[in-house]
Parts: C-alpha cells; structure tokens; sequence
C-alpha cells in the first residue's frame, strides 16, 4: 500500500501582496498536489497567483518548473513531481492592497 | 498509587529476553502492554496536527486563535544545508515538528487513543530539538541571548525555546485533567534555563473561550499562558544540543504516569531520572462531555526566538500495564 499525507499548509489565512507558505519536506513523495481553496476576495478583481518552489536545505529557494498558476472559482489545483526534499508556494495577490483569503493543502503520495 | 502489575517470574524473564533481542524493542522498557510502536520511518501514525474546536458549520475562524496553527507534522529525513541528510535512529525518516519563525509559536502532534482500563500508562521516546540554522548577515549573528561562539557553543542553542510533552485524559464522568512536563531550554529572554517544568494550571479549553472565561491571542502559550503558573521540577538537565544546528543527537525519554491515581509518577530523560509523584496535576473545576476515557499524548515546540525551531521523534511507544 502506498504512504499518503495530507497537510493543511494555510488554514483560513488572508493573504495581501507577496508571501510565502512555511517550508514543507516530503522527500519521501514521489508525486504532490497542490490544493488552493479560495475562501473570500476583498474584491471582484482581486487575483491570486501561485508559484511552485523547490530547495535542497529549506533555506533556499528557487522555483520549481511548472510555471505560475493562477486561482479561478472555489478550488484551484496542480501537481509536481521530482522536487526533490522540500516544498513551498510562493505566490502574490494583486491588486495592491487586496485580500484573498484561502485553505491551502499539500497533498503527497509515495 | 499503583504499582506496576507483574507477571509470573517466568513469563516476565521470557519476556524480557524477547524484548531484548528484538532490535526495535529492545531500546525501550515498556509496560507489559504496548499500545503504540511508531517508528516514523514508516509514516506518521496517526501523529497529526493539533487543532482548537470549530463551529456547527465547519467555520474554522471560529477555532481560537491561540489555537489555529500548530503546523503539520512532516516525515523529515533531517537534511540540512551543511552536510546534507543526516537522517533518523531508525531509517531515513523522523517525524519533524517545526514552528513559524515568530516568538512564542508553537508547533504540536498529538496521538489520540482511548483507555480500555486504568493504571500506570507510559510514552517512550528518542528525540532530538534544534534550531533553524542562519545563513548570512553580520557579527551580529554570532551572538544570541546569552551564548557567545566561542568554537564550542552556538548561539543557535539560545535560539531553541522549549519542548513539551503532555497528555489530555479524561474519565470517571467526565473529569479531565493533564500531566505535562515541558523542558525550558531558554527563558522567554533567550537566556539558558535548561529546566524542566510543569504548569500549576488546567489548559485553557475553548469551552472556556465560548464561556467569556479565557481569550488569548495568536502566539501564546496554549498549554499554561502565564509564565507564573510555571513551577520547575528537579534539578537543570542539559541535554546534547551538539554545538551546532545541523547536528542530530537522539536522546532517549520515557515518562510515566498513573491514570487510577491520576497523578505522574516518573520522568527519564537520558541517564536522569525525575520523581514526579509530587508534581501536582490540577484537574479541570468543570465537568466534559464526549470525552470518556480520553488517552491523548501530545508533544509541542514552541520558539521564544524570531527563528524557527524543531523537534524530531525518531519513535515512540506508548505502553500501559492493564
């Protein structure tokens, strides 16, 4: 039977301009899927993008090679695969000023 | 107080030499049953995130905010940038309980299981705690709280607040209470304590919150928030931080206590062994519903410092003599 895990990375958490999500490992994955449930927008027009990133030690960070991804409706979603250890998203919410509030899950798979 | 239950001379000698040439068993003395034997090198078992309670509508703005992120734990293979993977004692993999790098956030895993009886109940543990290592900046950061680098000490040792382990027990109709033993590595001035503690007071619960009784905000400490209703117990301990943050040395803890008298009973971390039987647990003046037989363990890792600090389990048994 294969190992899973899923991880709740944001819980209800408002995000304004850039940010990052805390580091996460999963060395032990082979596949992982991200899961941005969006809660609220302070506005119609504002938008959440969303970068896959990657690091060998959790302290530095580059973006993994699958491009910007940007949130439509309730539930946006993406896989990755060879990671490598750790992941994050790093993302940005624009306009300036704006809100979006979001349920962010990592999930991961053997 | 009870006395642990002992088998016939003969079982309890044959047990005993099974324990002992079973090389995942023979690290730790359990109680003649064992409940739990997780090696987290092969998954989390059941080892999850703790979180504060939620409305009938799944609206979790509505957990308390001291209590909404306890991080989830993560399979760590102990990889850091100098060296690479250090890994687990057991494998590759420890489970990783790791804070946000903000003063005072804390980082939880609880287990939860049930009594099927009462008496002495018991955890085991190999573990190990650090700090997150720094990479850059000035001659500032060669300096933290009272630790100097000197080639010996590490200011990153001063950058590690305090660990936790604690469980959440209720039965009897409803009578709930927790034994908790916390290690204080720093004060919550960075300064080194190197003490173990417990709490004079029942935590917070968010029935109390809804009650009016009790509102703490983000960041503080969920298990006791007064640093008053801290006492100390036993002499200071150090532990084997090893100089620097990507070091890994596994220390050994086993912890009883005495679910029909309701009270601790020993603590051993390394080669010291604290007497507990005095060490008051202050139950719960209220009664709780749903909660029959709670058996919860729980471990946490909260940062007194802006850097983000960890605790890996290698393993963990939970064993009980009923």
């Amino acid at each position: 039977m294969r190992q899973s895990q899923t991880a709740v990375l944001e819980r209800n958490t408002t995000l304004t301009g850039e940010f990052a999500t805390e580091p996460y490992e999963a060395a032990w994955a082979g596949e992982a899927r991200w899961f941005v449930q969006v809660l609220d927008r302070s506005t119609e027009d504002a938008e959440l993008t969303l970068t896959t990133q990657v690091s060998p030690d959790g302290l530095t960070w580059c973006d993994h090679d699958g491009g910007v991804h940007r949130t439509e409706g309730e539930l946006t979603t993406w896989a990755v695969r060879e990671f490598g250890q750790w992941l994050r998203v790093r993302g940005e919410v624009t306009p300036a000023g704006a809100q979006v509030k979001v349920r962010l899950y990592l999930a991961v798979k053997s | 107080m009870s006395e642990a239950r002992s088998a016939p001379p003969a079982e309890s000698a044959f047990r005993s030499a099974l324990l002992s040439v079973d090389p995942r068993l023979s690290k730790f003395q359990p109680l003649s049953r064992i409940l739990a034997f997780d090696a987290f090198d092969s998954g989390t078992h059941g080892w999850t995130e703790l979180l504060g309670n939620y409305d009938g509508r799944g609206d979790l703005d509505t957990v308390d905010d001291h209590m909404r992120d306890f991080r989830p734990p993560q399979l760590s293979s102990c990889t850091f940038f100098d060296i690479g993977t250090h890994g687990a004692m057991t494998g590759t993999y420890a489970l990783k309980l790791a804070t946000r790098p903000i003063p005072g956030h804390t980082a939880t895993a609880i287990r939860r299981l049930t009594m099927s009886g009462r008496g002495l109940l018991q955890i085991e543990a190999y573990f190990t705690y650090k700090a997150e290592a720094t990479l850059g900046g000035g001659p500032e950061n060669d300096r933290f709280g009272d630790v100097v680098w000197d080639g010996n000490l590490h200011p990153s040792e001063a950058q590690f607040g305090a660990f936790t382990v604690a469980t959440d027990l209720c039965g009897d109709g409803g009578l709930r209470y927790h034994t908790v033993a916390r290690y204080l590595n720093t004060d919550l001035e960075n300064r080194m304590a190197r003490q173990w503690v417990y709490p004079t007071v029942p935590e917070p619960t968010p029935r109390e919150h809804l009650e009016g009784k009790v509102k703490l905000g983000y960041a503080a400490d969920f298990t006791a928030p007064d640093p008053e209703d801290w006492e100390p117990f036993g002499e200071p301990q150090e532990l084997c931080y090893n100089e620097v943050p990507t070091k890994v040395n596994w220390h050994y803890l086993r912890w009883r206590i005495d679910t029909e008298a309701r009270r601790n009973v020993e603590l051993q971390v390394g080669d010291r062994v604290f007497d507990m039987r005095d060490v008051p647990v202050p139950p719960y003046a209220d009664r709780y519903d749903s909660l029959e037989n709670l058996l919860n363990f729980y471990f946490s890792v909260r940062t007194h410092s802006a850097t983000r600090n960890f605790l890996f389990l290698d393993s963990v048994v939970i064993s009980v003599d009923w």
